[in-house]
Parts: structure tokens; C-alpha cells; sequence
């Protein structure tokens, strides 16, 4: 199989396969979990393990697909802050990582060491849904990116454990370096048991966003 | 790289607390007077909670609360029967009810079945959104110390509110 054909496939998995950070990035102690996103400007895969309730160390591989980069990197992240109501839960996350960004492109400049910080913050019911979330990525020769995303969701009713719950919301991101700095996605969420699925359609910029998590 | 430093710097700073985890299990039966300075009683419904006979409001203040939901009166969610609980019950396991905060979706769910579902003791479990309840029964002979389901319900990334055994989890 060629490199190129392998990305193909990666991506193609990705739109199968992805999901948003604002699924939970860290989970229960001894939990894993598999999450993917595809959005317009990227294609990405994580894997995390739980070491506690509060701290996920996992493999990040990322596909910038504008600039044909790549990212590797380990991605600790930590829960910063939890609050918990009788309705609703909110919450605070702080994430990083550290590795190999790599120029995929014919007229390639090479790898450079890639670094990140991210922060993310939800609060939910189970009707309601508000998010924020923003990584700032520096990738030396390759480029520096920040990213912002909030996100506003309704569940038009309230599903019981182990039913299929449905979310519609709504997702504005801002990203410098892009010629559509800020766009918006409307998107519909399944969730049921250890899995959620998403899909939306960037109305700005033309693009899908297939997201997927699972929980083991 | 400074930039990165700069921003993760600021956003440390700017958490009043980072990873706060000494809130205290809430069995509001045995502890309410005891923790009552840390409870943060807007996010309890007192209103579904059996404070029992014991509980004395008249020594301590619920500003929140209107004079009418202060009465007793409404009884706590019940057990959650499924097939396995139920038959968990009929081989003489002791029912457990734990009302959970923080519980409002499926990964909810997924985690406390995952962590408590580990263990040797407990032979059923259901966790109930609508109810926020986590139901268990505990293996006839075994047991499961409100301080063990306060530590399990922790590593799902959970805090309870109370706990009921018995008659008061099968809604007596």
C-alpha cells in the first residue's frame, strides 16, 4: 500500500470513525477510549487510557489535511474541574502534547517537533448542552495553528440508560489560518451506551464533520 | 513554545481549585449534621430525599429552600427493578440505592456499570438517569460499606448524594 493510499484510507476511517473533543476526553479509572474527528480541517484519531478519574494519558495522530501534515503526539490530559448538580454536570479540561509533526506534501519541508495546549470546558443536562474548547499548536517550519469551538445543543427528548439519546447542535469555530476564519456546522448527535456518533455539514466552508467516541 | 507556556500558565492560574475531589459522600441520613458545612445544598433535591425521623432541621439553615419543600413528606426514589435485580433480590441480595450527582448521560451510566460491576459483592446494578439513581444488590452474606460505594462511585468520576439499604431502598 502506498503513503498516499494509507492517508486516503486513514481519512476515509476518520469520516467513519471521529469524534469531537467535546466528548469527554478523559473517562473512568481503568478506561479506555477511542476517539476520532474529521472536520474541515483536520482528520484525527486519539486513544487514551484512564489512569484515574481525572487523568487520560493517550496516542494522538492527526492529519492537517490543507498543509498534507501530520501529527503524532502523547496527550496527557487532565480534568481539571468537575462539578456536580442534582441536573447537570460541568467541566474543566486541560490537555497538551508533545511530538512529531511531519510535511507530507511533494515539496516537503521535512519533520519538526510539534507541541500543543488545549483547553476545554462543557456543561450539560439532559436536555442542554454548552461548550468551549481551544488548542493553540506550534509545529515550528511547519506551521503554527490555534483553534476555538463552542458548541450549543438541545436534545429534543430525554432518553433512559441504554436508549438511543439524540442531540441537534450547533458548532462555531474560529481558526486563523484559514481563509474561513469562522464557520458553523450544524450537527446532529447520537449517543447510545458506550457510543456517540455525529455528523454535520459545514455550512461556511463546505465540509462534513463525521465524529465517533467509544468507551471500553 | 513561550506562547504555549504563557497560555497553559494563565489557564492554571485562573482555576480556583484544580482537581477538587474533597467533596465528602452525602449519606444525609447518618452525616447531615456532621457535613453540613460541606454540602453544597443547591445542587441536592431535597424534595425526593427521606431525611428520616432523625434529621433535625430546626438547627441549621436550607436558605434556598421554601418552608414546603423543608417537609419530609415525598420519598426518595426507590429501587429500580430489572430482571437481574430481581432476581438478585429473590436469592437474598440486599438491596442499595445510591442517589448520584452528576449523572445525565449514557458514558454516565457506562462508567459506574463498568467500575461497580467489577466487584465481587455487588450481583446486580442498574443506573437509572431519570431517577439519578444508582440501584444495587449486594450478594446475600456480603457487604459494601457506604465509604466502598462512595470510593467506587469516585473512580467512575461520580459523587453520591446518599445512600439507602433495605426496607428505605425498596421504598419502606
Amino acid at each position: 500500500m502506498t503513503l498516499s493510499a494509507m492517508r486516503t484510507w486513514v481519512a476515509a476511517l476518520g469520516i467513519l470513525l471521529s469524534v469531537s473533543a467535546a466528548a469527554r476526553p478523559v473517562s473512568y479509572t481503568g478506561g479506555w477510549t477511542l476517539l476520532q474527528t474529521a472536520n474541515r480541517a483536520s482528520t484525527a484519531g486519539l486513544l487514551h487510557y484512564s489512569i484515574s478519574h481525572n487523568v487520560s494519558v493517550g496516542v494522538r495522530h492527526e492529519w492537517q489535511r490543507g498543509d498534507d501534515v501530520t501529527l503524532t503526539a502523547l496527550q496527557p490530559t487532565l480534568l481539571a474541574k468537575r462539578w456536580y448538580g442534582h441536573n447537570y454536570q460541568a467541566n474543566v479540561y486541560l490537555t497538551g502534547g508533545l511530538g512529531t509533526a511531519t510535511d507530507r506534501s511533494v515539496a516537503s519541508l521535512g519533520s519538526d517537533t510539534a507541541s500543543f495546549v488545549g483547553v476545554m470546558t462543557d456543561w450539560e443536562t439532559r436536555t442542554l448542552f454548552v461548550s468551549y474548547e481551544a488548542r493553540f499548536l506550534e509545529q515550528g517550519k511547519l506551521g503554527n495553528h490555534s483553534m476555538h469551538a463552542a458548541r450549543f445543543g438541545w436534545a429534543p427528548y430525554t432518553g433512559d440508560t441504554g436508549e438511543l439519546h439524540t442531540w441537534l447542535m450547533l458548532e462555531v469555530d474560529h481558526r486563523k489560518h484559514f481563509d474561513n476564519k469562522t464557520t458553523v456546522t450544524p450537527l446532529l448527535r447520537f449517543f447510545k451506551g458506550p457510543a456517540l456518533f455525529e455528523a454535520g455539514y459545514n455550512v461556511t466552508d463546505s465540509a462534513p464533520m463525521f465524529n465517533f467516541t467509544y468507551r471500553f | 513554545m513561550k506562547k504555549i507556556l504563557l497560555i497553559l500558565a494563565i489557564t492554571l492560574t485562573s482555576l480556583p481549585v484544580l482537581a477538587n475531589d474533597n467533596h465528602r459522600v452525602m449519606d444525609h441520613h447518618a452525616q447531615h449534621e456532621k457535613n453540613q458545612g460541606e454540602m453544597n445544598h443547591d445542587e441536592m433535591n431535597h424534595g425526593e430525599m427521606n431525611h428520616g425521623p432523625e434529621h433535625s432541621h430546626g438547627s441549621h439553615e436550607h436558605p434556598t429552600e421554601n418552608a414546603k419543600e423543608d417537609v419530609m413528606t415525598m420519598s426518595a426514589p426507590a429501587i429500580t427493578t430489572t430482571d437481574d435485580i430481581t432476581a438478585a433480590l429473590a436469592n437474598g441480595g440486599a438491596p442499595v440505592v445510591v442517589d448520584v450527582l452528576g449523572v445525565v448521560c449514557d458514558f454516565c451510566a457506562v462508567a459506574m456499570n463498568k467500575i461497580f460491576g467489577k466487584r465481587e459483592e455487588v450481583s446486580a446494578l442498574y443506573v437509572d438517569l431519570d431517577k439519578k439513581t444508582l440501584s444495587l444488590v449486594v450478594n446475600k452474606g456480603a457487604s459494601l460499606s457506604d465509604e466502598d460505594i462512595e470510593n467506587l462511585a469516585k473512580k467512575a468520576g461520580y459523587r453520591i448524594a446518599a445512600i439507602r439499604r433495605d426496607a428505605e431502598a425498596l421504598g419502606g
